[in-house]
């Protein structure tokens, strides 16, 4: 099977298109930005409650209202945002300092107790997948660690902000030649989701796309990715 | 117990689930031989009819809540609440959970563990089954039990690819094996 153009490369490096018959477009035209909750002209505030119902989320937004409505619009082009955003959007809890001080953990657990906003979550990437000739789909463990998967397995290091972690993957469970996706539930420096790319891409399977639920804007994260697409629902800051 | 008793004898989608199931010798330890159903996830119809027999079991028992156990159980779960229209619950080993939880401990080979859930994530009255890939004493169903009934919610059943008949557990309740008999009659002769 075909695997020269398919070795590890940094993050900088240029991938050769897939044929053209299953090019999905660019995600920034695709990117689906919330509008934050409730908002109401002012700038909205970040509230964290235990109360998963009488208390949206609100993603804090950093820029103007009228600095958001011009990259809606501009987001709108010929693509209108999808109505379930919104809904996805204020299923997800924002809880501070956790796991540590100064960090705005997005908790996605709410979204899975709201049946309609997890449905349309699944819904949404499955529409976009389901006819690009996709066979795997790699789940990312979060703060994963190695020495969970029995067998034989490679592995691959990423940087924390504080030392390092390892990923790993069965061998053999995936093919060279595959068409995968990478999917996990948020993308924030990109260091995770890099390494998930990595250990495919080591033995051969062609990332098509990595999908996340959130993106949190200001890491660098889809620099970190490169040229490798990127296809995100809800945008937080 | 096992799907033989349960009236799903001859299942034709019972063997292929559990041929697809690989056992590693000495994992996590000497002496252990590991159910590793990470094979059964890559073959697209085992993967898909082990979802299918839970679904077409709970879809009309009004379950509004599936309670996955961490890690395994994520893997069945998800899949299983959105067929039937229930929320999804991670039950998580300590401190994954951001935000308020309650806690329930549960007894180890040696020393004990922890499983933790969201407060609020279940409402009193809301009818609930269980999800692991395999039970072996039930310490880990158990705790998962008693978590969803300190949040007063009814526990219909629990559910496991997997069960290992040669452990005797103690339940505190009755639980559904989805057991696989071919597996089992395989486990024993290596």
């Amino acid at each position: 099977m075909m695997r020269g153009s398919l070795l590890p490369r940094c993050s900088n490096s240029i991938f050769p298109p897939p044929p053209n018959s299953n090019r999905l477009q660019p995600p920034s035209l695709k990117r689906l930005s919330a509008p934050t909750a409730a908002s109401s002209g002012a700038q909205s505030r970040l509230t964290f409650s235990q109360n998963y119902r009488t208390a949206p989320n609100r993603l804090r937004c950093s820029v103007s209202e009228s600095q958001w409505k011009q990259d809606r619009e501009m987001a709108t082009g010929d693509e209108q945002q999808d109505p379930r955003i919104a809904g996805i959007s204020s299923a997800i809890r924002v809880i501070p300092n956790f796991p540590k001080p100064g960090i705005m953990f997005q908790d996605i657990t709410t979204m899975l107790l709201d049946t309609k906003a997890f449905k349309d979550t699944i819904d949404l990437f499955v529409e976009r997948y389901r006819d690009k000739n996709i066979s795997v789909v790699a789940g990312v463990e979060a703060r994963g660690k190695p020495n969970k998967l029995p067998g034989e397995v490679i592995s691959e290091e990423y940087s924390l902000e504080y030392g390092t972690d390892k990923m790993e993957m069965h061998v053999g469970a995936v093919e060279a030649g595959e068409r995968a996706l990478v999917i996990d539930d948020l993308i924030a420096t990109g260091g995770t989701l890099c390494a998930a790319v990595k250990l495919l891409e080591r033995v051969g399977v062609n990332v098509v796309e990595c999908a996340c639920v959130i993106e949190l804007l200001g890491l660098k994260g889809r620099e970190r990715l490169g040229d490798r697409p990127l296809f995100v629902l809800v945008n937080a800051t | 117990m096992f799907a033989a008793e349960n009236g799903l004898k001859g299942d034709p989608r019972l063997q292929g689930i559990s041929e697809a199931i690989r056992v590693v010798p000495h994992f996590p330890k000497p002496g252990i031989m590991f159910q590793d159903i990470t094979t059964l996830l890559l073959d697209h119809k085992a993967f898909k009819d082990t979802v299918d027999i839970f679904v077409d079991r709970y879809r009309d028992m009004d379950i509004s809540v599936v309670a996955g156990v961490e890690a395994r159980g994520f893997m069945f779960g998800p899949a299983i609440a959105l067929a039937i229209g229930a929320k999804f619950v991670p039950l998580r080993k300590p401190r994954k959970l951001p935000g308020k939880v309650i806690s329930e401990a549960y007894e180890l080979e040696y020393g004990t563990d922890c499983l933790e859930m969201h407060v609020g994530a279940v409402k009193p009255g809301e009818r609930a089954i269980v999800i692991d890939d395999l039970v072996a004493t039930g310490g880990t169903l158990s705790a998962a039990i008693r978590l969803l009934e300190r949040s007063e919610a009814e526990v219909v059943e629990c559910a496991c690819v997997i069960g290992l008949r040669e452990v005797k557990g103690q339940l505190r309740i009755a639980v559904n094996y989805r057991s696989l008999s071919m597996k089992m009659l395989r486990h024993r002769l290596t």
